[in-house]
């Protein structure tokens, strides 16, 4: 007996302790900066060099570019990009490779929908998931190894 | 009269105390087991042909899904195996940070386990006490590395993120925190007579038996053989360390849960040498190939993770995709004994012995 | 899913198709340029077609990724370019003509600059090319764990027949790891040996795997003695259409799951294995997926 007892003595003196639980979801969860949220996608910065569709692991980006509309400027702006959440792990790797940063991530999290349909996200949908921007994008190692 | 014949019993793959989809058809006479099946791959996903079509760093990320409970270990034997074939050199700072994230990895397993086996077992409330402890270590990973499970925190050649401000300190003070916590632990549980009841003598098993079956981790060094990789074939910086290997000789499940909840201090004591030989400065990438293309050649190398020994085999053919990748998974080696320590049990010890080899299913399957 | 989403999948499969077919040949033309750079990474080459290396890679898969549809290819330069500059502004002091446009007024300024590139590549050639035949001049140093290899060899020959090994070596790359390729015929003898010789004791099998050479399979055999220290590999070749290597699961318990996995996955076949039958795949999958031929029956899945 003197085994529960002993356990006892802990659990009521954690009784009078603060409560570690969080009101999730009544009051939203604060998220660090670095962490990895649905990415925010500002197409006037993208220069359509495809290197995210590359890297991503599980193909889960689509994107396709149109010549630019103003005559003087050279290249290619972007005309369609879209990622599919149902299978992005949120890996960060597309950011990381971003070249302009147009692709970023955010530190929102909240993806649940009713139909799987929803997860597609098109490219006006990551524009306007602007909030909570992470600020360390450029943190990049492979960029920084290179720049120097 | 009473008349007894055999039955057939699913457990699982739903079912809570299998820890994810893992399926033992047993055979049964009256409360006995005579016959246990292990049936598993209902969480297979290939890993090891997805890689074969992935270049190293897109890899990574996979084998934060094998075993999910401990990401930040298979990070490691990931690009160690991928290190070791490109002679590489990695930055120290690069090197403690991988150090530091592995041991609390280790605890926040061990506290998973901890509190999930009391729970299978009937205890319901140590699990809320192990999982406030281990919140506090993914609110630390989380910050440092941005997310709370599936951290792709490690690269080929060092890590993603240098520690943020006031990290360090944040993880001192866990440390602190967690070695009184641990005092708590044991008063709440390991004292408690009905527990011992439960687990006392269960599972039994000797070390020839565990040698046989390859057993790794508190499953070998329950029955008293002193093999821990990270003493054993140190890696990473585990030399400069000051830590004991566990070790217990009854080979029963008691003395699996008190090997655990001794690696926890023994972790928390590796912690405390290298926070304080924690570098001030340094590099966090060492000096890595744009394009990575380990030679030609193989390797095979072996860390010890909290499940036990977990490996990476690694054939190159000296392209950016390996030719072959295949890792060594602990938790699938370990549960081969399960078959043999269920026979003759009673149905209830099935889940306690289950419980006490400490399997991961996303692990057992890749 | 919806009908739009589903076209969209098939658009983007088809852009896949197309672009790893680029990806290959990018790959070939560009292996020796790869090699030469991955040993000085990071730094910045400056190359005569002015671009600036590190983002050579970026630039031409730009490049190469542009939608297939046949485009002009004095735009995809100026893409690329761009593609560089913008991923490293710092650099744009750095020489960023355009080929055709250098060729075309032979700037001096950019001529001047793709003879110091010139100059400096070959001064690091000269250097690799020292340094390669000062490595050439000093006759390789053995293998600390050589004398370990020969006496298993040694003690192989002596137990198992002269014919047993097939070729033993010291995998540097693996920690010096002692390798030995066994003959199958011998594997279930030679196993036995490796287990019960007292100077081997290897008792502690830690990881069996399988491997498609195309040519052959290959069963590998990761062993270590927990007192010593001392692992061992062993390699057991076996034909490709008809695989088959003796069953190590009598000698130890631990080959009995792997070797299910390696049949299930690889299917090669394990005579004496006491329960030889799929474990991560269904019952009645056909074909063995991690083979390098393999093609799923069904794709979709």
């Amino acid at each position: 007996m003197k085994g529960i007892a002993k356990g006892l003595g802990v659990t009521l003196k954690t009784m009078t302790q603060k409560k570690v639980t969080y009101k999730y979801p009544d009051v939203p969860l604060e998220m660090p900066n670095r962490f990895r949220g649905v990415q925010h996608f500002e197409p006037d910065k993208c220069i359509v060099c495809n290197q995210c569709v590359r890297i991503c692991p599980t193909e889960c980006i689509t994107l396709t570019g149109k010549p630019n509309p103003d005559p003087e400027k050279k290249g290619k702006v972007i005309d369609t990009y879209d990622i599919n959440f149902e299978i992005c792990i949120l890996c960060d790797l597309c950011t990381e490779v971003c070249p302009t940063e147009a692709i970023v991530m955010t530190n929102n999290f909240e993806l649940a929908t009713y139909s799987r349909d929803d997860l597609f996200k098109n490219m006006e949908w990551l524009d306007d998931n602007n909030t909570n921007v992470r600020l360390e994008n450029s943190t990049n190692p492979q960029a920084k190894k290179g720049a120097k | 009269m009473i008349r007894t014949e055999e039955m057939l019993l699913n457990v699982g793959p739903q079912h809570p105390s299998t820890h994810g989809v893992f399926r033992v058809v047993v055979k049964l006479d009256g409360e006995q087991i005579i016959h246990a099946d292990p049936v598993m791959g209902y969480l297979h996903r290939g890993t090891e042909k997805l890689a074969e079509n992935l270049n190293y760093t897109q890899i990574i990320p996979y084998t934060d899904r094998m075993d999910y409970v401990s990401a930040m270990t298979n990070n490691y034997v990931l690009v160690h195996a991928v290190e070791t074939l490109l002679e590489l050199e990695i930055p120290e700072r690069a090197e403690y940070l991988r150090l530091i994230v592995m041991e609390l990895q280790r605890v926040a397993s061990h506290l998973v386990w901890w509190g999930t086996y009391l729970l299978d077992i009937g205890a319901m409330s140590p699990f809320l006490y192990a999982f406030r402890e281990r919140e506090m270590i993914i609110d630390l990973f989380n910050e440092l590395c941005g997310a709370r499970l599936t951290y792709f925190y490690m690269r080929v050649g060092g890590v993603k993120w240098d520690a943020p401000e006031g990290w360090i300190d944040k993880v001192k003070a866990f440390v602190a925190h967690m070695k009184e916590k641990l005092g708590e632990y044991h008063n709440l549980v390991s004292g408690n007579e009905i527990f011992l009841a439960r687990i006392k003598g269960v599972g039994r098993y000797d070390a020839q038996t565990a040698i046989d079956y390859g057993l790794s981790g508190a499953n070998l060094r329950c029955t008293g053989v002193d093999w821990d990789l990270r003493k054993s074939q140190p890696y990473s910086l585990y030399d400069r360390f000051d830590f004991d290997v566990i070790t217990r000789t009854e080979g029963d499940c008691l003395a699996r849960y008190e090997i655990r909840l001794e690696e926890i201090r023994q972790s928390l004591r590796i912690l405390d040498q290298a926070l304080e030989q924690f570098p001030e400065e340094g590099e966090i990438m060492g000096k890595v190939p744009r394009v990575i293309r380990p030679p030609k050649g193989e390797a095979y190398v072996a860390i010890e993770s909290p499940r036990g020994e977990i490996g990476c085999h690694l054939v190159s053919e000296g392209k950016a995709e390996p030719y072959r990748l295949k890792f060594r998974r602990p938790s699938f080696v370990n549960l081969q004994i399960l078959p043999k320590l269920l026979v003759g049990e009673s149905m209830t010890n099935l889940i306690t012995i289950l419980g006490g080899i400490d399997i991961v299913v996303g692990e057992v399957d890749a | 899913m919806s009908e739009e989403n589903k076209k969209r999948e098939s658009e983007q499969a088809s852009n896949r198709e197309a672009e790893r077919e680029a990806n290959e040949q990018d790959k070939q033309q560009e292996e020796p340029k790869e090699d030469s750079s991955a040993q000085t990474d990071g730094e910045v080459h400056v190359e005569p077609s002015g671009k600036a290396t590190p983002n050579k890679d970026a630039a031409e898969r730009a490049l190469e990724n542009q939608n297939p549809a046949a485009e002009a290819k004095a735009e995809k330069h100026e893409e690329a370019d761009k593609a560089a500059k913008a991923e490293k502004p710092d650099n744009a002091e750095k020489p960023e003509k355009k080929a055709s446009e250098q060729a075309a007024d032979g700037d001096d300024e950019a001529a001047a600059k793709k003879k110091a590139a010139a100059e400096a590549r070959a001064a690091r050639a000269a250097e690799r090319a020292k340094k390669k035949a000062e490595e050439e001049e000093k006759p390789k140093e053995p293998s600390p764990k050589q004398p370990v290899l020969d006496r298993l060899v040694d003690i192989l020959k002596e137990h198992a027949g002269a014919d047993a090994i097939e070729e033993a070596y010291v995998n540097e790359a693996s920690r010096h790891l002692p390798t030995v390729i066994v003959k199958a015929d011998f594997w279930t003898e030679v196993a036995t040996i490796l287990r019960d010789h007292a100077e081997l004791k290897l008792h502690y099998l830690r990881n069996v795997t399988g491997v498609d050479r195309e040519t052959h399979m290959e069963v590998i055999y990761q062993l270590i003695n927990l007192e010593t220290k001392q692992d061992y590999a062993v390699k057991v070749k076996t034909d490709r259409d008809q695989p088959a290597v003796p069953s190590a699961t009598p000698v130890w318990s631990t080959a009995n799951w792997p070797e299910r996995e390696i049949y299930d996955l690889l299917g090669v076949d394990f005579p004496g294995h006491p329960d030889l039958r799929r474990i991560m795949m269904a019952d009645d999958w056909e074909g063995y997926p991690l083979r390098k031929d393999y093609s799923p029956a069904d794709p979709e899945v």
